[in-house]
């Protein structure tokens, strides 16, 4: 008799397993995408000032953005209203950062741009590869009837995201970045204005604000050709690809440093790489954590310094830093 | 004021009104507190598939405060002749299904192990239909590594920050670097 049962145990455990190893990942529906599509669309299309919360580690942090769109293109405003104030003005792919306490001013040329509630500034198509996006539900934020999506990570290398988008413009209204059951970081609209008129004077600097002594720092870059750079990443992560490589100047070092930019076509990982200086301190390898979805790890290679930066898994992280190399 | 949080919580406010609501609640603990709850209640009314606050920290800690129960022992009102007799079944058992235990995990074992190493190891499977939660979480290369505090991060990735924020969604409002783990630790913890 219990023999009997131990082989019914035995067989009913290796059918689940089997039934479980048969299981194939559906594709995203073409409805589930068009709302991606749609969302990233949205800032082209449409003016809206609204104020923001983001929410990660029990922090929250409070911002104001105002985004123009006309046929001169896009113009923008984010201010960061906690803390250190922190003003940023973006005329297409032209940015500048004021720093109204020590009165600096960083300018640079933007190639990709992603503030919330531009979330995805480059195409979806790639998305489906990494993502399984999935239609929830209807709930309402900021006042607004908002399409839930969810993009559910098809491996441990990425973390999955919920959308909520506006069901009448497509504009993203709140973000979560999640992992497992756990919110890493939160991005939500508490008050939001759409297609409304937004006067110049809103996305720009007024004279008030630039009056007086500031320094101003261009943080240049040169991008560069393929396989132009010395170092190369030989085992990028399933569904990462190099969005660009360039050479770019920090803010407060003289010496250019190397940058390799990637992306899965949501998360986007940098892996900076920089001589040694003798003079300096040896820098500390290690990981480290920034608040929200950050992860950082640094380690030295022949002199250098490479450091990787992004909104993915300590894993995926360390997996790519791991695999940079010079090349011959 | 809590009325005015419920009615920021709804969108409700102008912006004059949601700057001066989101400047108390940064003030006062209570109001944070009640922003939380706002929001936990808010997306447990809506059903919300996944809820606002993360809660496993609180019902850890009153899982490790539950006393460990240990199993009873085996009953002492047996009579001494049926004891020998059921210890023999006892121990036939016990005997058949450490095997039939044994078996299952090899398999299981095999099963896991040829999905982890061939070339889909990555992928995992779809969560069904019904179920909204990412509780199908893919499975981790490795658990991260525990977390250290120290006192002085390097300067330089504030730098790497600031410039990565091109790529990465609201890095302005990430804040600085605040915590650091060492390689020799996750070499020692994860042996590679």
């Amino acid at each position: 008799m219990i023999s009997r049962k131990v082989f019914a145990l035995f067989f009913l455990s290796i059918l689940c397993f089997q039934t479980a190893s048969a299981q194939e990942l559906s594709r995203s529906t073409e409805s589930a995408l068009a709302w991606l599509t749609k969302m990233a669309n949205a800032p082209r299309q449409y003016n809206y000032a609204g104020t923001f919360v983001y929410y990660a580690d029990s922090h929250m942090e409070t911002s104001y953005i105002a985004h123009k769109t006309d046929a001169s293109g896009e113009r923008e405003r984010i201010e960061v209203l906690d803390g250190m104030p922190r003003i940023v003005f973006r005329n297409n792919d032209e940015m500048k950062c004021y720093l109204p306490e020590s009165r600096k001013i960083y300018t640079e040329k933007r190639w990709f741009r992603k503030f919330f509630p531009d979330f995805m500034p480059q195409p979806v198509e790639n998305i489906d590869d990494n993502y399984l996006v999935k239609e929830i539900k209807r709930e309402r934020i900021a006042n607004r009837e908002a399409q839930v999506l969810m993009l559910i990570p098809r491996d441990s290398l990425r973390y999955g995201h919920q959308f909520w988008i506006d069901v009448d413009t497509g504009l993203l209204l709140k973000v979560s970045v999640v992992q497992g059951n756990d919110v890493i970081e939160q991005f939500s609209f508490a008050q939001l204005r759409v297609d409304h008129d937004i006067e110049v004077g809103e996305v720009t600097p007024d004279q008030a604000m630039v009056s007086g002594e500031w320094k101003t720092t261009n943080l240049i870059a040169a991008i560069l050709n393929k396989n132009e750079l010395r170092w190369e990443i030989t085992h990028l992560p399933a569904g990462f690809k190099k969005l660009v490589e360039m050479k770019r100047n920090l803010t407060e070092k003289t010496t250019l440093v190397d940058h390799i930019a990637l992306s899965d076509g949501l998360a986007t990982v940098s892996v900076f790489i920089e001589p040694i200086a003798k003079d300096a301190p040896a820098p500390v390898p290690g990981f480290f954590s920034s608040r929200g979805a950050i992860n950082i790890y640094v380690r030295t290679l022949d002199g250098n310094k490479i450091t990787t930066v992004g909104e993915v898994p300590v894993e995926t992280i360390k997996l790519i830093g791991d695999s940079v190399i010079r090349q011959n | 004021m809590k009325n005015i949080v419920s009615e920021l919580m709804d969108g409700e406010l102008d912006r004059q009104n949601v700057m001066h609501i989101l400047e108390a609640i940064k003030k006062d603990r209570e109001l944070q507190e009640e922003w939380k709850t706002y929001h936990l209640i808010g997306d447990t009314l809506r059903q919300s598939s996944r809820l606002s606050m993360n809660i496993s920290s609180s019902i850890n800690r009153k899982l490790k405060a539950e006393p460990t129960i240990l199993s009873p022992a085996v009953s002492s009102h047996r009579n001494e002749s049926s004891s020998s007799s059921n210890d023999r079944k006892q121990k036939y058992k016990v005997f058949a299904f450490s095997i039939a235990a044994s078996v299952i995990a090899m398999i299981s074992g095999g099963v896991i192990m040829n999905h982890l190493y061939e070339p889909r190891q990555m992928m995992v499977a779809e969560q069904s239909i019904q179920d909204h939660s990412f509780s199908a979480t893919p499975i981790m290369v490795s658990t991260p590594p525990t977390i250290h505090r120290y006192a002085h991060p390097p300067v330089e990735i504030n730098d790497y920050l600031f410039v990565h924020r091109e790529f990465s969604p609201g890095i302005t409002m990430r804040g600085h670097v605040t915590n650091i783990n060492s390689v020799p630790e996750y070499h020692e913890r994860y042996g590679r």
